[in-house]
Order: structure tokens, then C-alpha cells, then sequence
């Protein structure tokens, strides 16, 4: 068993010789021997150029993943310095929905373009109104037309004051019919006026604050 | 004699005049466009105290737009396209409440002319009812038949230079006649800038100091939209004074409808018509920065 193994070795190592000797035949330069490695996942060398080559989860953005219990954070009201106007609010309302919204969009992409920054754009409650007539011929009757005003507004963080004019030009001429236009600053009361009265939670708290006393 | 120059004839230094005039008699329903104090929080006044004083006389104008009214007429393309969205939206919707009403009424109608209804249950769903939705869609088209909408292109006010009111579906421009140097040139209204107020409010003063009409107008912004150097004739020009630089400010005009005097040297013109009246040079620079959307 041995000696199979010997002259295995033997026939190998000879075979080897055999092999080099050609290769030193072929090739003019010395050529470096690399070590054979016995598996591929090895990681190679950290010197060696090709050092975590097949690397791609660090390029991958990571997303972070929002909770649920989060509040909704207000976002930084600007106040305008010399050259630049403070949060604006560009407000859009008007009966027709279709026509606020396109309007809007419109204005939206044309911030986009014109390198406005556009901090936030979202909608304001639809606020419905009855209009009741009376007749009075015959007998009074009372025919009720239900109007609805949709309102959104786009919030723009840095207006420049030397685009300001052509903007606010380029808006009116092509303002929608039926829509109404109007440009406010933003202020933290109209932040709030967004979110609905939780009765119960005031009641919470003014309970706490009687007992605390 | 004073070599002719080509930009504008004999204008000299002296005081300029604007005048603003001609808001028109009836409310044409000007659109609700408001703006409020922001635009006056960032005003800063200039400093002027610099020892060295520049040559040049600063002036200031006023570009006043009247916004178009009502919506331009389609082209026979867009009125084509917009036929074929509105039968394709009609084939995809769906029934409205009023509409699903008029059939089963009509139905019922049918069923009872043809005698073949059950008397107890179509009575009583009969008796609910006071008014058939088929009365009220004739109501509404009584009502309809009395309305009467204004005219929406009037040939003879769109004549009509002068009138605030021409042309309701273009953007018109401001016009007043001033006397510059020797002449009388048309020209969008402007005043001299004096010292210790920002040009705005020399634009502001250049709209109201027009005689004969107050016009209530929102301006755009503090900054100007535009500029119009004119260097005089060199025999008229001294060590003090080289020429003027105009500057000019955007504006809208907002509600108001003060009266219109007949003799006042005012003129609201489309863009296009701005070639008869404006000097050639003048022209260029100030159809810069007017849109014509």
C-alpha cells in the first residue's frame, strides 16, 4: 500500500518536473507561482488589488423604515433674509376638483423647473357648503345645492426675490378658470389649523392639570 | 445740432411724468388674486450716501398688465382632441344618481301606460315622489333659457384703444404719453428716483402720481424685471449726466374700476401692437420680459 503510494508520489513529482520544464520552455519571464487556494469563499488578501471585489450591499441606500407611532413632524418655517422671502404658501381653491388639482400640479412642476424648492405640498380638508333657495311661487321649497371647496397648497422654503416676479407672473397668466390664487406666509397656527381637535384628549389634560392643583 | 440719436430723439433730464389712467367703467369680474404684506417685509431702503455721484439718471417705471379675462378660444386642433376626450369620458363613466332616477321613473311611467304594475307597490314608491326628475330637468332648462351671458368678444370695444376692456381673452400693457426732453413718446409710465426710497416705491409713485385715473394694482416682487439704458447725444451730454437708466417693475392690475377720463393719454395694447407706438430700441428691451402666454 505504501510503496503504491511512493510510486504514486514519485510518478507525480516527476510528472511535475516534466511540466515546469515546459513551462520554462515557453515562457521567457520567471512567472509568479500563485497559491491555489482550496475554496472559492475565501477571502483574498486585504493587500491584494482585487480585495472584496464582488462587494454591493455597501451601495445600496439604506431605507429607513418609518414607524408607525412617529409623529408628524412640522418642518422648519424660514424666515426670508435679505435676498430670499420666508415660507410661502401658495394656496389653490376653488369648486371644481379636477381643475385645483391640475392647476396645482402644474404649479408644482413649474417650481421644479424653475429650481424653487418645493418643502411640502398637501391638501386642506374639503369644506362643503349648502346652498338653500327658496321659492316662492307656488310653495316654499327648498332646493339645496351642495358646493364643495377643495383647497391645496404648495409650500415653497426659499422663494429668490429675482425669480419671484417672473413666477408669479407665469401663475396668474395661466390660472385656471374658476380657481381661485392667493400667496400667504406660512406661520405655525396654519399648521395646526391642518389637524383635527381630539376632545378627548383635551379633556385628559385639563382633567390632569385640575387634579394636579 | 445734436447728432441724431438712434434710440430716442431729444430726451433730456427734466422731470418725467407718468400718467396711469383708465380703469374701465363696468367690473369685467377681475379674478381673485390676493397677496399679502410678505412682499413688503423684505424691503430694504438703498444707501445712497457714496461720494462719487454716478452719472447716470436712475428712473424707475411701472409694466401694469391687465390679466386676461376669459379663456382664449381653442385652436380647431385642441377643440377636436377636446371632443374626443369628452366621448371617451362619457363611454367610460358611469351613471349619476339623477341620471339612474330618470330611468327607473321612465320605466315606471312605461309599465304603467302598458298597465302591466303591481298597484300596491308602485303607488306608494309613486306617491313619495312630489317631482319627477324628468320636471326637474325641465326646470333647469327654463332657467337656463333666462340666463343670458355676457358677450364674450365685442367688436367695438376691442376698437377701441383706450378701453381697459378690449380684448378680454389677451394680457394687455399700459401705455401713457409723457414728455421726454422736447417730445411726447409713449412709453410704459416712469418717474425719477429720489433719494432715501427703493425703486418700488418710485414705481409705486410713477403709478400714482398719474393724473386722471387711480389705478389699484399688486406688484410682483421688489425686484425689477427689466432695464433700458439711454445715453444722450453727445452734445448733450455733460460731466453729471450721461444719460438715464429705467428700470422696470411688474405689475397686476387687481379690482378696481376707477373712472375713465375720454381725454386721457392713456392706451392698453397687446403685445403685438406694441409696434406702432414704442420706439424700435425701447421696444426690444421692454418685450424682454413680457409674456405673451
Amino acid at each position: 500500500m505504501n510503496a503504491f503510494f511512493r510510486k504514486l508520489q514519485v510518478s507525480v513529482t516527476q510528472q511535475a518536473f516534466v511540466f515546469n520544464g515546459a513551462l520554462a520552455l515557453c515562457r521567457a519571464t520567471p512567472t509568479i507561482q500563485h497559491p491555489v487556494w482550496t475554496s472559492v469563499n475565501e477571502r483574498q488578501y486585504r493587500s491584494m488589488p482585487t480585495n472584496g471585489i464582488g462587494r454591493w450591499r455597501h451601495l445600496v441606500v439604506k431605507v429607513v423604515q418609518k414607524k408607525k407611532r412617529d409623529k408628524h413632524q412640522m418642518k422648519e418655517i424660514k424666515s426670508g433674509s435679505k435676498t430670499t422671502y420666508p415660507t410661502l404658501n401658495v394656496k389653490v381653491t376653488g369648486y371644481d376638483m379636477t381643475l385645483v388639482e391640475h392647476y396645482s400640479n402644474y404649479i408644482h412642476n413649474l417650481c421644479n423647473r424653475l429650481h424653487i424648492k418645493v418643502s411640502d405640498s398637501y391638501a386642506l380638508q374639503t369644506k362643503t357648503s349648502e346652498v338653500m333657495l327658496t321659492k316662492e311661487e307656488s310653495s316654499r321649497m327648498n332646493i339645496e345645492v351642495i358646493l364643495k371647496t377643495h383647497s391645496r397648497i404648495i409650500q415653497l422654503s426659499s422663494l429668490d426675490a429675482s425669480i419671484c416676479p417672473v413666477f408669479m407672473d407665469v401663475i396668474l397668466k395661466n390660472q385656471a378658470e374658476g380657481v381661485q390664487l392667493s400667496v400667504e406666509k406660512h406661520n405655525v397656527d396654519e399648521y395646526h389649523a391642518r389637524f383635527k381637535i381630539r376632545s378627548e384628549l383635551e379633556g385628559l389634560k385639563s382633567k390632569i392639570g385640575t387634579r394636579n392643583r | 445740432m445734436a447728432a441724431p440719436c438712434r434710440r430716442m430723439a431729444g430726451r433730456s433730464l427734466s422731470q418725467f411724468l407718468s400718467c396711469f389712467s383708465r380703469t374701465s367703467v363696468g367690473n369685467t369680474g377681475f379674478r381673485q388674486f390676493s397677496n399679502t404684506s410678505v412682499c413688503r417685509e423684505s424691503r430694504k431702503t438703498e444707501n445712497v450716501t457714496e461720494s462719487a455721484r454716478s452719472p447716470w439718471t436712475v428712473m424707475a417705471a411701472v409694466c401694469l398688465q391687465r390679466l386676461p379675462v376669459i379663456t382664449a378660444d381653442c385652436s380647431p386642433m385642441e377643440q377636436q382632441f377636446g371632443q374626443m376626450i369628452n366621448q371617451m369620458e362619457l363611454e367610460k363613466s358611469v351613471l349619476t344618481d339623477h341620471e339612474l332616477r330618470l330611468q327607473e321613473e321612465a320605466e315606471r311611467l312605461r309599465r304603467l301606460q302598458a298597465g302591466e304594475y303591481d298597484s300596491d307597490e308602485e303607488d306608494n314608491q309613486m306617491k313619495q315622489e312630489i317631482i319627477l326628475a324628468q320636471d326637474l330637468e325641465d326646470l333647469w332648462e327654463q332657467k337656463l333659457k333666462n340666463f343670458q351671458p355676457a358677450q364674450r368678444v365685442n367688436a367695438d370695444v376691442d376698437k377701441d384703444l383706450t378701453s381697459a376692456e378690449r380684448c378680454l381673452a389677451d394680457t394687455l400693457l399700459l401705455l401713457a404719453e409723457q414728455q421726454v426732453g422736447g417730445e411726447k413718446l409713449w412709453l410704459l409710465p416712469q418717474t425719477q428716483w429720489q433719494d432715501g426710497e427703493t425703486l418700488r416705491q418710485t414705481a409705486e409713485r410713477a403709478l400714482h402720481s398719474l393724473p386722471a385715473a387711480d389705478f389699484k394694482a399688486t406688484f410682483l416682487g421688489n425686484a425689477p424685471c427689466g432695464v433700458y439704458k439711454y445715453k444722450l447725444p453727445r452734445a448733450a451730454r455733460t460731466e453729471s449726466s450721461v444719460g438715464t437708466k429705467v428700470f422696470f417693475f411688474k405689475a397686476v392690475l387687481s379690482d378696481g374700476a376707477p373712472p375713465a377720463a375720454p381725454d386721457a393719454p392713456f392706451l392698453w395694447l397687446k403685445k403685438g401692437e406694441l409696434q406702432g407706438f414704442l420706439k424700435p430700441a425701447y421696444k426690444t428691451k421692454v418685450e424682454r420680459f413680457i409674456l405673451g402666454l
